[in-house]
This record gives structure tokens, sequence and C-alpha cells, in this order.
């Protein structure tokens, strides 16, 4: 068995707005000038340690419990995860 | 998102041609039952809808009520079921941000929201714990971010909204006469998009909120924005204040092809529009995209051209986009171009008059059956029994939720949630009550009586502040109207509530109807929701602090009134008996004399009974002052009735008053010259809840216990299910 770590980003699904991403960029970003930005999208990181038999069954066990918990609405957000081996 | 093919016939002999693809998108959308009202418009006519404060205008998107030296309150009910049910967080707040667009379309400031919730059973269902703790915040997200006041609302959970959820949103605006926006336009005008850019979400919403909700449609989702909403609430008014704004709408369900043809239409205009004017998100939209549109936060303008640069001006220091879609013409056609082609050529009266459809209705079934009544066994411990109703999330308090909620911004909240009716303070020294109610326990039982109680209910809690009503909004929820029996519970509600109106002299200033509420278990029960405004010229009753040796005073007659109780439904899951009925004559009376008293100054505290009846009632007054009671059971006004019946009965028209000793001579001579039925049953004393029949005890329970039951179980069953 090994600990691997499991990061989680949940963001709204492509096209769907984000109001929050909307706002960094047109609000703090642009108005100071760093006119090469075209786009923000913000989301939401949950990181996880995760003690399992494998890379793949860890990240498995993660989507598992994120779908089983409501994690996230599927209706209007995604995830995607990535397990790291230390 | 079709049309029927009667429809669509129709649509073709009016124009004469065969229509174009746009064309029938936008028909589609203001044809479909949620912006149409085809079922139900031929019968909202016999509501009353007019009264001596009612100030009505052609385009009003609320009601607008007169309240004195220049003054005037608006308010406008709405729900956003569908979307809630599939994304309760953006689906609820998106719902607040469109009701506060309708107060703001006429001119005054939202001052206050109030919600009414809707589940199914969270003790069993996770997913509707899930609905219910998204929606409430999604709720509190938004109205605090606006600063606009969360005051008031119920809550109700109920199998029949297993996986779904009612979410109605209500809203009252305060502002003065002379600012209302006088809806006009003429020939040139030009035609202003303000606020959020247009995308692609909510796209087919009204259709969707037309439709049974059996898959999930990703598209009618919709993401809210508080911030440009408050841009936008503020930009207004500063527009409004400079005379800027000849005419002004919400966009809400069916986006521009809604709005662009039902302002045309009001105001016997022609509107022609580009829609390469219109900002929007992204950039590959095509026309139908953008006319069905339903993004959030954006409002319809109609201004002239020399205001127009001031306009632009606001939006500007207000950093919201404004953009010049079209201009007004004479000749009542809706036209819509892109650049130089023209995609959409139609009369307003043709778009915004679908043809109103005959719905058959029937008596349903189920109705026979439900009304006899189990044989109970007698129940032994009543103590238990009250210390598990206090629990039950129907009747256990919800500061879970309005703790969430600001309910003071603003500074107008004089009486904060958690009791009868909110009470707001208005500029010119009055002060307005609201509260609304529903009980769809008991309007599935009975549709008729059921809706003329909830109406009396919201009534009832005005009063307990001193306030006399002076209008109301209705918000219609029934499952679909093709059922002939679903239809017919729509009908005998309205009726009800018609017949109740026009005996109280209430005017319905406002409402909705949504239909198609349906569940994978089938139709939801029928759910009318009635908020009630009542006006207070001097001073509200605030709830005071109840002493030792106050007296309990009870209005009303107790009836063997148990159907779709609390009592019934949660201690005996019995679905079932005769629904409370209101006597329209001893409610006036009753009404009267409470207020009458309230207004001498004779009352420290006026409560409703309702939900969980006297037991509840008395047990509430308890838990809030921390003070125990003593009710003698025999001398409560009733039908000859067990001491479980009595407790529990939900019947209509009783008021429960605190009153000091040293006053309880005046107030008797008061209500027997007025041949009231009352009684003196009992005092707060101890810290015990103490129901006695003849000197022998029926319920005992500390004060101290019930509390921490009845303040924490609601948020401890959603934390921790």
């Amino acid at each position: 068995m090994t600990t691997y770590r499991v990061h989680v980003i949940i963001e709204n699904k492509p096209g769907i707005r984000d109001p929050e991403g909307d706002t960094i960029l047109n609000d703090l970003v642009l108005k100071d000038s760093f006119s090469s930005v075209t786009k923000i999208r913000s989301a939401k990181m949950l990181k996880f340690e995760i003690t399992e038999k494998n890379k793949n069954l860890a990240k498995k066990k993660i989507q598992t419990l994120c779908d089983e918990l409501r994690i996230y609405n599927p209706v209007v957000s995604k995830i995607s995860i990535e397990a790291f081996d230390d | 998102m079709n049309l029927t093919t009667q429809e669509l016939a129709h649509l073709k002999s009016k124009i004469k041609r065969e229509p174009t693809n746009t064309e029938l998108q936008i028909v589609a959308a203001e044809w479909s039952e949620h912006c149409s009202y085809k079922s139900s418009k031929k019968h909202l006519k016999m509501l009353p809808m007019n009264g001596p404060l009612v100030i009505s205008e052609k385009g009003f998107d609320s009601g607008v009520l007169d309240v004195g030296d220049g003054y005037v309150v608006t308010v406008h009910i709405e729900s956003h079921n569908h979307p809630s049910a599939v994304e309760p967080y953006g689906g609820a707040a998106t719902g607040v941000g469109g009701v506060i667009r309708d107060i703001l379309s006429t001119g005054t400031r939202p001052i206050a929201i109030l919600d009414g919730l809707r589940f199914g059973n969270i003790e069993k269902d996770p997913q509707a714990r899930w609905l219910f703790k998204n929606a409430v915040v999604g709720i509190a997200d938004y109205g605090n971010c606006l600063g606009v006041p969360t005051i008031g609302g119920e809550v109700e959970f109920d199998d029949s909204y297993t996986n779904y959820a009612l979410v109605d949103v209500a809203a009252i605006g305060f502002g003065k006469k002379d600012r209302l926006i006088k809806n006009h336009a003429k020939k040139d005008d030009v035609v202003v998009l303000l606020g959020g850019s247009t995308g692609r979400d909510g796209i087919g919403g009204s259709q969707f909120a037309s439709d049974l909700l059996e898959s999930e449609d990703r598209s009618a989702i919709q993401i809210p924005d508080p911030f440009i909403e408050k841009l936008i609430i503020e930009a207004i008014l500063e527009a409004r204040d400079h005379k800027l704004i000849k005419a002004m709408k919400d966009l809400g369900g069916g986006g521009l092809s809604c709005a662009i043809s039902e302002i045309a239409d009001s105001l016997s205009i022609g509107i022609e529009l580009d829609v390469n004017s219109v900002h929007t998100r992204e950039q590959d939209m095509n026309i139908d995209e953008i006319m069905i549109s339903e993004s959030q936060e954006r409002m319809l303008i109609i201004t002239d051209k020399t205001k127009l640069k001031k306009l632009e001006k606001i939006c500007k220091k207000f950093r919201i986009k404004c953009s010049v879609i079209g201009k007004v013409t004479s000749n009542q056609i809706m036209l819509v171009k892109k650049g130089a082609r023209i995609f959409a050529k139609l009369p307003t009266s043709v778009v915004v008059n679908a043809p109103l459809l005959d719905r058959l209705s029937t008596t349903p079934k189920y109705l026979q059956k439900i009304q006899n009544e189990k044989k109970f066994k007698p129940t032994k411990d009543l103590s238990i029994i009250l210390l598990k109703m206090l629990s039950s999330p129907n009747l256990a308090d919800k500061n879970w939720v309005y703790g969430q909620f600001d309910h003071e911004v603003g500074i107008r909240t004089v009486v904060k949630p958690g009791h009868d009716a909110s009470v707001l303070r208005l500029d010119n020294g009055k002060f307005l009550a609201v509260k609304i109610d529903g009980n769809p326990k008991q309007c599935y039982l009975n549709p008729r009586d059921g809706a003329i109680g909830c109406f009396e209910e919201a009534c009832r809690n005005v009063v307990c502040t001193g306030a006399r009503p002076i209008g109301m909004v209705d918000h219609l929820q029934f499952g679909n109207p093709e059922d002939p029996e679903i239809f017919w519970t729509f009908l005998e509600s309205l009726k009800g509530l018609t017949d109740f109106a026009k005996y109280f002299k209430i005017p319905c200033v406002g409402g909705k109807v949504s239909f198609y509420n349906e569940t994978s278990k089938g139709p939801i029960k029928p759910s009318p929701l009635i908020g009630v405004l009542g006006l207070i010229e001097k001073k509200p009753l605030q709830p005071r602090i109840i002493s030792k040796n106050d007296l309990v005073l009870l209005i009303g007659n107790t009836k063997n009134e148990l159907g779709g109780s609390e009592y019934f439904e949660y201690i005996y899951n019995f679905v079932g008996g005769r629904c409370p009925i209101v006597d329209f004559k001893t409610s006036k009376m009753n009404m009267n004399a409470v207020l009458e008293l309230i207004e001498k100054n004779l009352i420290k505290v006026a409560h409703d009974c309702s939900k969980g009846g006297i037991a509840i009632a008395i047990s509430e007054l308890c838990m809030q002052n921390k003070i125990g009671c003593y009710i003698g059971m025999e001398k409560i006004p009733a039908e000859k009735l067990s001491e479980d019946r009595s407790l529990f009965s939900e019947s209509h028209s009783r008021y429960l008053l605190v009153i000091k000793r040293k006053n309880l001579k005046k107030i008797q001579s008061f209500l027997e010259r007025k041949v009231i039925t009352y009684a003196i049953i009992g005092k707060f004393v101890g810290d015990q809840i103490l129901f006695q029949k003849n000197s022998r005890p029926i319920i005992k329970l500390s004060v101290d216990m019930a509390r921490q039951t009845w303040m924490k179980s609601l948020g401890e069953l959603v934390l921790h299910g």
C-alpha cells in the first residue's frame, strides 16, 4: 500500500458562466494593464491524501467519493483528478 | 422547443404565411405555459384586482400599492422550481434576482425578500437535504451580496416533493409615487439592453419550466451574479431619478423574445431590433439563441435619443454594459434583423396572445377515499408526542435557515424573522407587515378550503403585528394541467381565493401560475402560496417579553379539524380526514377584534394558532420567552374532543393573546360586546409546559428541554443527517 496525493479541481463546465473569474479579469487584471490576459476561470481544489494499492485505484476511489458525497454538482461543474506518487 | 400542431396552424392563419425558424423560436418561447398562461389566463380574471390603494399602469411587472404621503409599495412573487431542482444553489439565487428586477422595473427600490421553500422528506432522503441546504445558501448568498434583507418566509417538507424543490421568492419594493416608471414610448425612441451579457445559459428555460422534469436539461442552468445585479439596481435608480427611463422591463423567461414583444404590445408600439448590437458573451451565437437566451441580470429600457447620452454615462460609471439594440416604430410589429437581413417580422399582438386553452376539469377520484378518518389508538403520553412534534422538520424552529440570511440590512426590519409576520419601517412613519403561507397537506385534501386557509393564515399573521391586510399575491403551483383532475384542483383553489379576497376586499396585486410541477413519483400536491401585505398606520405590535402571571387568552373555536395536520401526518403517518374550514364571518369578526385590541394597546403578544395547533403555538411562546405555562384544557372553547385532538387541531381564525392581568376586565368587556368566542385558558408561570384537564396532567414538559430540541433539530438534521 502506498500513500498518494490526489488533487481534485472543481470548476464550472466550459460554456457555463463564471462570474468570479470574469470579475477578477475585468476589475483587477485588465485594469492593471495586463492586457494580454484574455480569460480567467475560477476553480476550487481539494487535496486528498489516500492510501491505496496503486495510483489508478486511488484516483478511482476519489472519483467515487466526489460523486457519492455530492462534492460537486455534475449539472454545472466538472472535476478533474490528478494523482501524485509522493 | 415546439408549438403544438394547432398552435402552428393558428400562427400561420394569423400571419398568412409560413413562419421563419426564428419566428418559430420566438413564438414558442412566448406561447409556452410559463409565459403565456394559456391554461390559466381565462380563469385568473375572476380574482379581484382593484382596490382603493391599487395603482395599475400598463406594463407594470409588479403590483403597486399606495401607502400614502406620496409613497408606494410594490410587490411581486415568482418561483424558480425547475432550475432549483437540478441546481439548487444557482436556481434559487437566480430566482431571487428575477423577482428583484420585477420590483426594479416599476422604478422602486427592492427593500425585502421573502422565500417559501418546499422539499422532500429531509429526515429520510439525502437528496432532499442536499437540495434544501444548497437552495438556502443560494438565496442567502444572493440576497446578502445585494444588500436586500431576506425578512421571512416559510419552509415545509412533504413526500410529494421528492427529488424536487419549490423555491418561491416574493420581493417588496418601496419608492415615491411620482417616480414610478410611466411606461410610454413614441416613434424613434431607442431600445437599450442593459446589464449582463447574453450567453447560452438558460436557453429554453421557460420551455423547460413548462415541461415535465424528466431529464436534466443542462442548457437551462443559470449562473447567478449578484454583483452585476447590485450595479443594475443602483444604475437604474439613478437613471430613474434623472427621468431617463421612458419604459422598462426585466428580461426573464423567454429572454429578449418575450421582453420585446410584451413591452411593445403593452405600449402599442413596434420595435425594430438588430441582434448584432446585443452584447454577447460567446462569439458564435446564432440569432435564435440570442433571442431566447435567458441569461440573468439584464434589463430592457426605452429612452429617447437626447437622454441616451446621460444613460450611457451612468452605465459607464457603474461599469455595466449597455447597448442600443433597436428603435421604436409605430407599426406594432416586432422586427428582428441581423445587419440588413430580416429574420422575423411579426405583429406583437400575435406574439403575445397565445391561443388560450379550455382545459378539462374533473373531480379527482382520490378525494372520495381520503375524507374518511382512520380510528387511531388513543395516545398515552402526550408529553412525548409534543416533544416529537417540536423536533419535526416542519415545526422545528427555522433559525438554521434565517440565521444565514441578512435580515436587517437596510435597517427597516422592525419585527424580524421567527415571529408571525415580519414588519418593515417605511419612510412615511407607517409600517408594512408581510407574510407568505402555504399548506399543501390541507390543499391536497381540499384544494378550495386549503387555499382559503393559507390566505387566512397569512392574514392572521399580519394581523398579529397590528396590520390591516391591504393586498395579496398568489403563487399557484400545481402538476400537469393537461390532467383534468389536476386542473380541477387548480380551479378550486382559485375559486376559494377569489371568494375570500372578495369578502375581505383584499385585492390580488400580483401572482404567478406554475404548472408541470411533476416528480418521478407523480404530481406535487396542490401548492398555492399566498403572500399578504398589511399596513400599520401608527405602530406595530412588537413582541414583548412575557412575564410571570401574564394571562393566555384564546380567541376562536377549536373544532375536530385534523385533516392534513402535522399531528396526523407526522405522528400517525396518515394523509386524510377533514381539512380545517374558514368561516368567513367569524374570521372577519376575530380579525377585527384582535386589531382593535392591539390598537387599544391592551395586548403584549399576539400569536397565530396554525400548524401543530394550540399545543405548538403555546409552546412556541414559552420557548421564545423561556417561561413555563399552566393551561387548563377544559377552558378551551371547543367541540367535544379528545385531549390530543383539541391540542393539535389546526382550526382557523384562532389567536393566542398574551395579556397583563390588569387589562383583563377591559378586554373581556370588549370581546363580549363584540360577541367573540374566547376564553382565558391559563397563565405563564414556572419552568414547565403544563397542560391539565380538570386538574389531571396531560402534558408536562420542561421548557428548557423543549427549547433545546426545537431550536437545534433542523440544523442537526441538515448537517448530520
